[in-house]
């Protein structure tokens, strides 16, 4: 095809702590995957994996920068950061007599990110280190009570002082974090000119950080660990993806490298609020099955992405996910909204054990990995995992793993399946490992269902995406007998995560706490006051989000501006995030349409019977998103070739272990599969970077836009 | 099953394995050559020879002695006597019974009255190590913190019971 009418306009990457992950989209929809491995330099990692993913068109990096239009980028490098404490020196400043509480951290902290057993063990419950040391932290005397009202008027030489002592005990950053800043950031704002000023006097120039400034928020230790994280991680990513933004436009680029943040929006590397950016890795499947679902009809949609180490799942319901108001991420409690999701810690490597005590197999909750099991060698692991059961029951190939890139060693995981699994079981080893794969799928499936039902929606309602490298080898298990109305495989599931993040919006999205409470009893004057609270709140935030805009040279009439509001019964504990059906408000009248949108969003998410307007309503914070339009990815579209696979499609057979009999399984490779083609199951279909699983009793036909559906007979 | 190093064992003893190695055994089925493992590692940590059983505390233990009687011993090699008898009636015991003596261990007002409780704190006499300190009420007699059943345990442990258990 012409590379003029079909140029290639979407890069996503997605640069993992071993290996750099790019994602190519052309205009028609076809991509490409590269890999690199990624070292110290991830400008170079970018480059490289970008040259490997290019080659399959036969193009180069500086013939294809230049005509791009966007690229998303997500990677660990942050994460990696804070969890090994390697982030910038911080000092933190905070109301006097409140110097432990960041050390002592909420108690939650203490296991957070635990297997369950290890939640409910309190000896295994342990706080990490904090992120600032306590001879980092300085007190200053001031106080803002709940109402927001000064108490104590803040002493500034303290905080003149604190400031100098911090900055001459080595700090590259200072954070400042007051009690109940987010009802009155004067004293905050007071603190953080005075910090900076004693920076000038030393000449010397480092970043301040005042929370009122980002996470204007509720709960101090959510506030301080976000705004710690601004300082303590971004900081040091925001120069690293400067100079891979700089590589990029060496290479001829002219779009704008931009981030994928927890929201699920997209945003600038230059953003204020790169924090958000920390985890971002399974959210972009998420944001790719919404994609996909507006643009081909599916509006309830539960996603899954098996990972080697995790299973993630979440629900679209109407073309909406739901948010999190504060995400956790790396054992800490945060402020950030976060896109919801359920996770568990099983995934397609975790490892197999006998526990001694009830003789019965026990999966993880700890996993090879990257290093995959005792199939590789190599990898210098001797204990079973679920990798080890695929390949010997013919499920994955063990010469085509990764795309061959591994040799792996069959009989070396029969050995290890036998002594560690089989023979204490006094069971064959195909036994033991189908009962394995089983094991897992049960208890995949059981997760699933219980997302699904203990929101009150049935499977017959949704339609299941299974994507991630190991989703399309457990779809049939995860989903047989769920009695979902479709599951769909997308035949790029391996990069779908990297697609997803290409789709999404250039959106950022600031919070505020507001405390509006209106009951029966309130009058008129109340619910104007209300009004003109979540209004003011608006207002603040609408300048922030076009400030963000601004620096990436966008004018204030590019950005479409959605108002939002957390709002709840008076009385429940859970509130519900709303889009305003009003873009300002004015009058106390607008006071009953917002109830109004409430009232019919809880009944969607719960039931209309469920709703209890009795005590009145409240609306605990304020949103607003922004967003500016953006190229997104074309969806495939090929014609319909017939039922029967090409000639070439086909890879021959190999013996595959199904419900206690070896049967005859067809082998396809994925990419010259050509939409209309049926195949029936027994069935492997298999690509680079993935494997597609049709059992006996399966069926699966290739649509028009590259996906499999998997049918139930 | 997990299986663990000397090196490592040694580690936990001594208070300095690292904490992925330590929540992982923490959460993981007990391997079966551990307690062997542990007590081999005690052993090294004392000069003499009798057989350690099991530990009363970081420096107290229950041996077997060369001519199979049970007894409580200290670190350093002082004799409690039978381990059926409490060794503390045979430590050296200091008692905190007033508020001078409380207040060398707490701020004036943190520590309790002594009307209702003390402090007794129990040593060895040889090389004075503490071993124990209880805070009963002042009339309370000498605590018997436990009698273990050897046998049971070693049964229990799979491993050969001493003679005399």
């Amino acid at each position: 095809m012409n590379q003029l009418s079909n140029p290639v306009e979407v890069m996503g990457i997605d640069a993992g702590g071993t290996m750099t992950d790019t994602f190519f989209v052309r205009a028609d929809g076809e991509f490409v995957v590269g890999k690199a491995q990624s070292n110290i330099n991830e400008s170079q990692a970018v480059l490289e994996s970008s040259t490997d993913a290019l080659a399959h068109w036969g193009r180069s990096v500086e013939d294809v920068f230049p005509e791009m239009v966007t690229c998303v980028f997500s990677g660990t490098a942050m994460l990696n950061r804070v969890v090994g404490r390697k982030g910038l020196r911080t000092g933190l400043i905070v109301s006097k007599g409140f110097e432990d509480f960041h050390r002592m951290g909420r108690a939650i902290q203490s296991y957070l990110g635990y297997a369950f057993e290890d939640r409910i063990h309190l000896n295994t419950h342990r706080y990490d280190q904090p992120l600032v040391e306590i001879k980092d932290t300085r007190g200053v005397t001031e106080r803002i009570d709940s109402q927001g009202n000064v108490v104590i008027p803040v002493r500034l030489h303290e905080a003149r002082e604190a400031a100098r002592e911090l900055i001459e005990q080595g700090c590259k950053a200072i954070v400042i974090s007051l009690l109940s800043s987010y009802l009155n950031g004067k004293h905050e704002r007071d603190v953080r000119d005075v910090c900076l000023e004693v920076a000038r006097e030393k000449g010397v120039d480092i970043p301040v950080f005042a929370s009122v400034d980002y996470y204007p928020v509720r709960k101090e230790s959510h506030r301080t660990n976000t705004t710690v994280l601004e300082a303590y991680a971004a900081e040091p990513s925001r120069a690293t993806l400067g100079t891979l933004s700089d590589s990029l436009k060496d290479c001829g680029a002219s779009f704008d490298l931009r981030v994928m943040a927890s929201h699920g929006g997209t945003i600038s590397w230059k953003a204020k609020e790169l924090a958000r950016s920390l985890v971002s890795g399974p959210i972009g499947g998420v944001i790719g099955a919404k994609f996909l679902g507006e643009r081909l009809g599916y509006e309830n949609i539960a996603c899954s992405d098996i990972g080697g180490t995790s299973f993630d799942m979440a629900l679209i319901t109407k073309n909406n996910f739901a948010m999190h108001q504060d995400g956790d991420m790396a054992r800490l409690v945060l402020s950030l909204p976060l896109v919801s999701m359920d996770t568990i810690g099983a995934g397609a490597g975790s490892f197999v054990r006998i526990d001694p005590y009830t003789n019965s197999i026990k999966l993880g909750p700890d996993s090879a990995g990257y290093r995959v099991g005792t199939c590789w060698p190599d990898g210098g692991v001797d204990t079973v995992s679920v990798t080890d059961c695929h390949i010997i029951l013919g499920y994955l190939n063990p010469d085509n793993f990764l795309g061959g890139i591994l040799n792996l060693d069959v009989e070396r995981a029969r050995q290890s399946i036998k002594t560690q699994i089989a023979d204490p079981l006094g069971l064959s080893v195909e036994d033991a490992a189908s009962g394995v794969i089983e094991l897992l799928d049960l208890s995949l499936r059981q997760h699933l269902r219980a997302m699904i039902t203990g929101k009150g929606y049935s499977p017959r309602d949704f339609v299941c995406f299974s994507y991630g490298g190991g989703g399309p080898v457990h779809a049939y298990g995860y989903t047989k007998g769920l009695g979902f109305k479709e599951t769909i495989v997308p035949a790029w599931a391996a990069g779908f995560s990297a697609f997803g993040c290409a789709t999404a919006d250039f959106e950022y999205r600031y919070d505020k706490s507001v405390d509006i409470g209106i009951t029966h009893e309130s009058g008129e004057a109340e619910v104007e006051a209300a009004v003109g609270t979540l209004q003011a709140a608006w207002n603040e935030l609408r300048e922030k989000v076009l400030e963000e805009f601004r620096i990436n040279g966008f004018t204030d009439d590019e950005v479409t501006l959605t108002p939002g509001y957390r709002m709840q019964y008076l009385g429940q504990l859970n509130d519900l995030e709303i889009d305003s059906p009003l873009a300002a408000l004015s009058s106390a009248d607008d006071w009953n349409e917002l109830v109004q949108a409430f009232d019919d969003t809880y009944a969607r998410v719960y039931a209309s019977a469920a709703r209890s307007p009795e005590l009145g309503f409240g609306i605990t914070g304020a949103i607003l998103r922004g967003s500016v339009e953006t190229k997104k990815p074309n969806i495939p579209e090929e014609p319909d070739a017939g039922p029967t696979p090409a000639p070439e499609a086909s890879l021959g057979s190999r013996p595959f272990y199904y419900e206690k009999k070896w049967v005859e399984a067809k082998l396809y490779k994925m990419e010259l599969l050509k939409p209309g083609n049926e195949i029936k199951g027994p069935a492997v279909i298999e690509s680079d970077a993935t494997t597609f699983v049709v059992p006996p009793g399966f069926e699966t036909f290739l649509d028009v836009n590259r996906l499999f559906h998997l049918i139930e007979r | 099953m997990t299986t663990y190093t000397k090196k490592q064992v040694t580690d936990l003893v001594k208070g300095e394995l690292d904490w992925d190695s330590l929540h992982q055994m923490l959460s993981m089925p007990k391997d079966k050559e551990r307690y062997g493992q542990y007590m081999e590692v005690l052993q090294e940590q004392v000069s003499w020879d009798d057989r350690i059983l099991l530990p009363l505390g970081p420096h107290l233990f229950i041996v077997e002695t060369g001519d199979n009687t049970l007894v409580t011993k200290c670190g350093c090699g002082h004799n409690f006597g039978d381990y059926r008898q409490n060794w503390k009636l045979n430590a050296l015991v200091y008692v905190r019974d007033n508020e001078t003596k409380m207040s060398e261990v707490y701020p004036k007002l943190m520590a309790p009255h002594t009307d209702w409780q003390v402090y007794r704190e129990y040593y060895c006499p040889t090389c004075g190590t503490m071993h124990d300190v209880e805070a009963p009420t002042p009339w309370y007699p000498v605590i018997h913190d436990f009698q273990p059943n050897l046998k049971a345990f070693f049964d229990w442990l799979d491993m050969p019971a001493p003679a005399n258990a």
